[in-house]
């Protein structure tokens, strides 16, 4: 790990920097570091000031700790769904593009069923069944997700299968086990924590539509999504309901792009940098 | 795999967009308050020529889950509608007088008799001039019906001709609210030959005397209503069309009215004013209405938290109704008992045992009693402004006397199924919001479940309650305030469902497409109550 932490680039330490800071951030909220998320605590639609550092919402909520918990409850519900795509899509991924045939088109037909669905749809029918709450909204971003993270995990290793080492693992008789995790999904990883960023920020973006349709974090609970929703309600009359959680997610998506293109130089060292 | 960097970086600043976004149209100066009357928050300019279309934006479709049946609609956004194509005898004027509509006059030769003297020159819309049979076949329709709102009609005791012209109904007993009771959707007239004769179905069609007619109905996606050139009272509607868009968002509600694509539109957030105070040319009106929010607590599922009248008795008295009223409706609420805050003889809620018991302290001690210290329960809402908000004061409140509330927060049609489809009914406790009508008894019906039989899922009759509520009915003149101030106490005690808010209703509409008119207070949740004055300033 140390010597991963060195081979990073300047560029991607801010990243993982960043990335540490939002996490201690979440913690802090576990604490109630920054006050009591859910207290009414003075009027309504506040103004920052030294008495409430980034202004009160609607409710007269001091927006601090609920920012604070909201970056808890965003990292935590994506990176949970991410996680959990990027190990179903390179599970069905390599084998698709590993095994080919029939095998890859079932994968392929599988996803696109779920491609079809509206991922609003995909929501309402998930929720119908474990009711809402985080668990749906996760459940959700999961089935978003995994469409387009699978079809690209599969072409990655559907390329990788032809090569040599690859050949050479089979005719020396390797398991199938071995050749897909020894040879295969080493190979694909850089094209898994690529899409995984990208999965990151889409499921950002799905968990506050779920939210505010009721299905995914419930009030008076805060995420980035859900702030943004609400704060861009207010955005002429309040604009620091929106500021704060929109300043926050920059960053957010920032470092974990940073540091995601870190980790692939560092991981796949002979794929060319784009001068983009 | 390097074009999926510039891809994360778009969405980001998609997400950024999204949310960051004034949207299209917004600019400085809000326009300046149109001029109104005593009881009219604006009035439609005469002088404008006749024509244009209305389009109109709200946030809930109610028609599938109703059907089109003007008597068993039993929903406000429905009744709105429904409005536009149906009329009643009598309708409500500035400050919830009661006016004629389709009966020109009417006497009250006693008081358990009323005689409608019909106007003249109204017909339905496919041509057929409404009748006296129409009235009274519509009425006994009506009494004969599974509708909520036989419960409102009163103790009817018959409904006949008096004449070609006049239809006489007689009461068991004198009831008071009996007029205001008539002035709602589930009470119009009906075209009853065609009714009978079967060549309309009443469920799939719409067909009244009102201003307009049905064009096309997309269900949750639009209506659209052309004007009836049957429409009896001359030069009205003024209005060509009415296009309704359903547009559950609110920020797309807003969105709309800042380009142009509505006309006028419903706002849930108490803030609407504030938000759109840099659009150029829209105006933001607060309506007074006798709605209310209000808490049900679940007595009737096995095992219910509620069933021990303490306990709801503590959840009562924990609910700080200032603060909500404060805080979630931005002040424009007010606190109310089970009489409507505003209505004449309505009680005044400060004076409730709720209000005077001692707040948070007492509820603890009261759960305490109950061997229910740790009371927690989900509380069942919907995402419509400004329920969450109203529910998440409400939690605050609990807490205060350490009772644990989990929201739950679905769309409304989810939410209408776990609250009124089982019997008992699947939730611990729900927020809704009744209409308060036009007399402050009217509203209380609905505490009693053997009349209002859609709250039976999840309560029960209290006999000292339904009795003061039926006192109510009958009593007149100063024994009216202290009968309603009974049914206040006996509510607040029984505490199924418990009144906390009126819930205020923000109209806003474009000034360089429309002339609106609008009653300061409405009782019935019908900002469109006044539609066939409203006109268009340009060609649309």
């Amino acid at each position: 790990m140390r010597a991963l932490l060195r081979d990073l680039d300047g560029l991607s330490r801010a990243g993982l920097a960043c990335l540490a800071l939002l996490v201690l951030v979440a913690l802090g909220s576990v604490v109630h570091l920054g006050g009591d998320p859910d207290a009414i605590v003075g009027p309504r639609l506040q103004p920052p000031g030294p008495q409430w550092w980034l202004g009160t919402d609607n409710l007269g909520r001091s927006m601090l700790p609920r920012v604070m918990e909201g970056v808890g409850t965003t990292l935590l519900l994506s990176s949970v769904a991410v996680l959990v795509t990027a190990v179903v899509s390179a599970g069905f991924g390599i084998l698709a593009g590993y095994r080919g045939g029939y095998v890859s088109e079932l994968v392929l037909r599988l996803v696109e069923v779920l491609y079809s669905f509206p991922a609003v749809v995909l929501a309402i029918l998930v929720a119908a069944v474990m009711g809402p709450g985080q668990t749906a909204a996760l459940a959700a971003i999961v089935l978003v997700t995994i469409p387009l993270m699978t079809r690209l995990v599969r072409a990655a290793a559907a390329g990788v299968a032809r090569r040599d080492y690859v050949t050479a693992a089979v005719i020396s008789g390797a398991r199938l086990s071995r050749v897909l995790g020894r040879h295969v999904l080493p190979n694909v990883s850089g094209t898994i924590a690529v899409q995984g960023t990208y999965a990151l920020s889409v499921g950002i973006s799905v968990e506050g539509g779920l939210s505010f349709l009721g299905f995914g974090v419930q009030p008076p609970q805060a995420s980035l999504g859900v702030l943004i929703r609400q704060g861009g309600t207010y955005m002429i009359a309040a604009p620091w309901l929106v500021a704060g959680p929109c300043a926050v997610l920059v960053v957010a998506i920032l470092a974990i792009n940073v540091l995601g293109d870190g980790l692939r130089d560092r991981l796949e060292p002979r794929q060319p940098r784009s001068l983009t | 795999m390097r074009h999926t960097r510039p891809a994360v970086g778009v969405t980001a600043l998609v997400l950024l967009a999204a949310a960051c976004s004034p949207g299209p149209g917004a600019a400085p100066g809000a326009a300046t308050p149109a001029p109104a009357k005593p009881g009219y928050l604006a009035v439609a300019d005469p002088a404008l020529p006749g024509g244009g279309t209305l389009n109109f934006q709200v946030h809930v479709d109610t028609g599938a889950a109703t059907g089109l049946d003007p008597q068993l609609a039993d929903v406000a956004t429905s009744w709105q509608l429904m409005s536009l194509v149906y009329e009643t005898l009598v309708t409500v004027g500035p400050d919830f007088s009661i006016q004629p509509m389709l009966a020109e006059r009417w006497e009250t030769p006693d008081p358990t008799t009323y005689v409608f003297h019909l106007r003249e020159g109204v017909k339905f819309s496919n041509g057929r001039a409404m009748t006296a049979d129409d009235v009274v076949g519509s009425l006994k329709r009506l009494l004969a019906s599974k509708s909520v709102w036989v419960g409102q009609l009163g103790p009817v005791k018959s409904v006949a001709k008096d004449g070609d012209a006049a239809v006489r109904v007689t009461l068991k007993e004198p009831y008071a609210p009996f007029l205001a009771a008539l002035a709602n959707v589930p009470a119009a007239v009906l075209p009853m030959k065609e009714v009978e004769d079967k060549s309309v179905d009443l469920a799939t069609t719409m067909l009244g005397t009102g201003p307009y007619v049905v064009g096309e109905h997309r269900q949750d996606v639009s209506w659209s209503f052309r004007r009836n050139p049957e429409y009896w009272a001359q030069g009205r509607p003024a209005l060509d069309a009415v296009n309704v868009t359903i547009a559950p968002e609110e920020a797309a509600r807003i969105a709309a009215l800042q380009n142009g694509s509505a006309s006028m539109a419903t706002l849930g957030n108490v803030d609407s004013a504030g938000m759109l105070a840099g659009a150029a040319n829209v105006q933001v009106l607060s309506q007074a209405t006798t709605d209310f929010y209000y808490l049900m607590l679940n007595t009737q599922a096995p095992g219910s938290k509620f069933a021990d009248p303490r306990v709801r008795q503590a959840v009562n008295l924990a609910m700080n109704r200032t603060q909500i009223a404060e805080v979630a409706t931005g002040g424009q609420g007010k606190p109310t008992g089970v009489t409507p805050a505003g209505l004449p003889g309505a009680c005044d809620p400060a004076t409730l045992p709720s209000a005077t018991g001692g707040g948070a302290e007492a509820a603890r001690r009261l759960l305490a009693e109950a061997g229910a210290q740790n009371l927690s329960f989900t509380l069942a809402i919907y995402s419509t402004e400004p329920a969450p908000a109203v529910a998440q004061v409400i939690q605050q409140n609990l807490q205060q006397a350490g009772i644990t509330v989990k929201i739950e927060q679905t769309d409304e049609a989810t939410w209408a199924g776990k609250v009124y489809g089982k019997a008992p009914a699947e939730f611990d406790a729900a927020l809704s919001w009744f209409a308060g009508y036009a007399d402050a008894g009217m509203v209380t019906k609905w505490w009693n479940p053997d009349v209002a039989g859609f709250n039976a899922g999840f309560m029960k009759a209290d006999a000292a309650l339904s009795e003061a509520i039926d006192a109510a009915g009958k009593a007149t003149g100063a024994a009216r305030t202290e009968a309603l101030a009974k049914v206040c106490q006996e509510a607040d005690r029984d505490a199924q469902m418990i009144p906390l808010v009126t819930r205020p209703v923000t109209v806003a509409y474009r000034t360089d497409a429309l002339s609106p008119s609008l009653y300061a207070t409405e009782g019935y949740g019908n900002v469109l109550r006044l539609l066939p004055e409203i006109r268009a300033k340009k060609a649309q």
